[in-house]
């Protein structure tokens, strides 16, 4: 029911839009033009903080690229900015029994280059991400059996076992649809020239230079989109990428670290924009092994960490103190797992001494080399140290640590890095805990967690499945299985141009509701 | 000029290079494997499973032997295909090609501005040894020579763009499509790049200078009764020039190697940028093309070099 709710919201809104965008170009409205007029065109400068991966949404991996792809490429399902909640995009769907999911693909849509967006083309593209050599998101969709066409705007999925995250799953690469006729012409070459159905139309990517995204003449939200155009200039280095929005060379800078605020708030003609995200700073074990296995070690490490401290001292008061693998503000925060950790360094002692270690001991941890990362790993330092846990730090690039504590090598204890976040938290338990995944560094896994994995994408009601990540999260904080402790806020620069820009809990900014004033 | 000694020089030394790229190469491919980390993980994304991770090994033969990896590696590049990058597809060449003209107009444009201030400050100070002209020159030298790069960089970005306006903060332009906007973009990049090679060029121009100025053959002239300007001009620069060389040769290669920082402070999408994102992500292709690049304008640099000296001192030739 609810589903259907946020479908008829979105078509009202959708309608109301159609019908601004109508009343517009006829002006029978009587609106002054120009007001409306200034909500189109321009081209939006972009400061990107990584060159993508690929511009194909199935063969890509990296998670910078969705705020590029998403210009490119429409979504099956969408989510609401705040809560992650999904909603329609492309299609609607519904679950007429557990193991059946349908799709209705809304009447219309074209991608760009002319192609139908018909129930085919979905057909094409989720057989396509399901068996493809090269796609990365077959894990996905592992719990799709088979992939029917059941009307022209209509496919039926079959599933192994019911699975509600794919609503959200869809809302991802998963859900992006790509053009057949491209794909079938140019084969791995799309993933340098890419046809999508989104708001605007690649037109260049020159490596660690510049993607550039024209608009969409005949995009299927009529009035959409406001910018002519986005230019993503690639700039790995923040402050440098900063500069450039200070100097008025670019328009926006995004995913900024906290460090850089005074920065912002210094700088003229600057709008500062920070809101909270599901990017999740904490701290990994490998629980597979000594100490790591004694739950007790694992608790006290909890206790041990005081992370309002955290927050102001490492992000400069710029996020959210973690209590669990999700913020506050998602839909399937569980409230009362929430105090399980009060700061307590006498307690932490406490279950210390009761796992043997009454003397303390000695971890080896792995960091990165940034800036904010030594940051981090200081204060981390800090307050281990305080109740007797030593830490032996080895830093490194990104690649080069995490390969050594995620793959074959298993090298330190912990690892201070953060989890980027999901759209479906069934992702985040999935990916991060469940057993065998890549980041569940000791691959093991309690069953009874598994078995709840698997039940948290059993029912459609989101309360149900709250009350299901209720449980999950109770496991893994009652048993310690990380330690989470920050959700970094997004932090963007903006010119006192840029109009509508709403950042979301992803994290990941969209550019579909901006517009140059 | 290109007499037939001359020509045995650039034959031989090409034929020198062509180990130095073999040996450089394999040496940067094996500290990529070396060096922990896979671009596997980095090919098989956010939601990587182990066993998706396998298959991309398999399926881009990063599980095959370290030798049979560089050797089809090193035979495709002998037929002048440099492979494409594993992480974005495109190929490394014309990612090289768009990428070098950016760091060679900065190194050129650094090197012009080392010589142009260069030169002048230390033949002040050698002109009078020990003189307060010859202190503050020293004492620039020593602080060019001190103030790292990157920082000298973000100053001059702090008031010649974002305090003055006058010139772009970050980015570069194509010199061929339109040379205006390239090096207006070219200039901060390049002054900071070049603090260095001032120190440098004035230091070392002025100790040559002075070694000469005071022996034995310039002190014969001097009682000849030659003027001092003539006797700096035509003996004591001349003599200098292939110290100079020897510095400008050894200041093209460091600010090669430079541009690397300078480019991540400017956002510069150059040579610097291309081998370090590979370098984070093993994306071995391209961090051996680039690898490959520079060295090929290294040994052609050293090369030219040689052909100069002998021109400046047919001893050196012969």
């Amino acid at each position: 029911m609810r589903v259907i709710d946020f479908g008829e919201r979105t078509l009202r809104r959708r309608e109301v839009l159609a019908l601004l965008g109508g009343a517009a170009a006829t002006g029978v409205l009587g609106l002054p033009r120009q007001a409306l007029a200034a909500k189109n065109g321009g081209i939006l400068k972009v400061a990107a903080p990584a060159n993508p991966s690929s511009l194909d949404p199935a063969t890509g991996g990296a998670g910078s690229d969705h705020s590029i792809l998403w210009t490119i490429y429409d979504t099956l399902v969408e989510w609401d900015y705040d809560t992650l909640k999904p909603k329609p995009g492309l299609a609607k769907w519904s679950y007429p029994d557990p193991n059946t999911m349908v799709l209705d693909i809304s009447e219309g849509i074209k991608f760009h280059d002319g192609t139908p967006l018909d129930a085919e083309a979905v057909k094409f593209n989720l057989d396509r991400n399901r068996s493809d050599q090269r796609s990365n998101v077959k894990p996905d969709l592992s719990s799709v059996d088979g992939v029917e066409v059941t009307g022209p705007l209509q496919v039926t999925l079959k599933l192994k076992n019911p699975d509600t995250a794919l609503p959200a799953i869809l809302s991802d690469r998963a859900g992006m649809m790509v053009s057949p006729t491209n794909i079938k012409a140019l084969g791995n070459d799309t993933d340098r020239k890419p046809v999508g159905a989104g708001p605007w139309k690649f037109v260049r990517w020159n490596d660690n230079e510049i993607v550039v995204v024209a608009r969409n003449e005949n995009y299927w939200r009529k009035g959409r989109p406001f910018l002519d155009g986005i230019e993503f200039n690639i700039i790995p280095e923040n402050a440098t990428a900063l500069r450039s929005v200070v100097a008025g060379q670019n328009d926006m800078a995004f995913q900024l670290p906290a460090r850089l605020k005074p920065v912002i708030e210094r700088a003229k003609d600057l709008k500062l924009v920070s809101s909270p995200t599901l990017y999740c700073i904490q701290v990994y074990f490998n629980y597979a092994r000594a100490p790591l296995d004694n739950v007790k070690v694992r608790q006290a490490i909890n206790f041990a960490l005081d992370r309002d401290t955290f927050v102001k001292a490492a992000l400069s008061g710029l996020g959210e103190p973690a209590r669990m693998t999700l913020p506050s503000s998602h839909w399937a925060y569980a409230k009362d797992v929430a105090g399980t950790y009060p700061y307590d360094p006498e307690k932490a002692k406490k279950l210390l001494a009761e796992a043997g270690y009454k003397d303390g001991l000695e971890m080896t941890i792995g960091g990165y080399t940034d800036q904010d990362s030594v940051r981090r790993g200081e204060v981390i330092q800090d307050q281990l140290g305080k109740v007797g846990i030593k830490l032996k730090f080895t830093r490194g690039t990104i690649a080069e640590i995490s390969a050594q504590f995620f793959a074959q090598e298993k090298k330190f204890d912990m690892l201070v890095s953060a989890w980027t976040g999901r759209p479906d938290p069934s992702m985040t338990y999935g990916l991060g805990f469940d057993k065998g995944a890549y980041y569940n560094a000791g691959r093991t896994a309690d069953p009874e967690l598994s078995k709840l994995i698997q039940e948290s994408r059993a029912s459609q009601d989101l309360n149900e499945r709250a009350a299901v990540f209720a449980k999950i999260q109770r496991f893994t904080v009652e048993q310690a299985l990380s330690a989470p402790l920050a959700f970094q806020y997004e932090l963007d620069a903006l010119s006192a141009k840029v109009k509508d820009f709403q950042p979301n809990l992803l994290g990941k900014p969209k550019f579909e509701n901006i517009s140059l004033g | 000029m290109l007499n037939a000694m001359r020509l045995r020089i650039i034959g031989r030394r090409l034929l020198h290079a062509v180990p130095v790229v073999v040996l450089s190469t394999f040496i940067v491919f094996g500290l990529l494997k070396l060096v922990p980390g896979d671009v596997a993980v980095t090919l098989a994304g956010d939601n990587a499973s182990e066993q998706r991770i396998a298959e991309i090994r398999e399926l881009y033969g990063l599980n095959q032997p370290f030798l049979v990896q560089y050797g089809a590696w090193l035979w495709k590049a002998v037929q002048g295909d440099l492979s494409t990058s594993l992480v974005s597809s495109e190929a490394v060449l014309t990612s090289i090609e768009r990428c070098l003209p950016h760091t060679l107009l900065i190194v050129a444009l650094a090197l012009f501005t080392a010589l142009v201030i260069g030169v002048p400050l230390g033949i002040a100070a050698a002109a009078k040894p020990g003189s307060w002209i010859d202190g503050i020159v020293m004492a620039i030298a020593s602080l060019g020579v001190a103030v790292p790069n990157f920082w000298l960089g973000m100053l001059l970005v702090a008031f010649f763009s974002l305090q003055l306006n006058w010139l772009p903060a970050t980015g570069a332009a194509s010199l061929m499509k339109d040379p205006a906007a390239a090096l207006s973009h070219a200039i901060l990049p390049a002054l900071a790049l070049a603090s260095g090679g001032i120190a440098e060029v004035a230091r070392q121009l002025r100790s040559s200078l002075v070694e000469i100025l005071s022996s034995q053959q310039v002190r014969t002239l001097h009682a000849k009764g030659l003027p001092p300007s003539s006797i700096l001009w035509r003996h004591g620069l001349k003599n200098v020039a292939v110290n100079l060389l020897t510095v400008i040769s050894l200041l093209a290669n460091r600010m090669l190697a430079a541009t690397v920082v300078v480019e991540a402070v400017f956002a510069i999408p150059g040579m610097g940028g291309l081998i370090v994102n590979a370098a984070m992500h093993r994306d071995f292709p391209v961090v051996q093309g680039v690898v490959f690049t520079m060295v090929l304008i290294v040994v052609t640099l050293n090369l030219l070099t040689d052909i100069l000296y002998s021109v400046l001192d047919p001893r050196i030739a012969s």
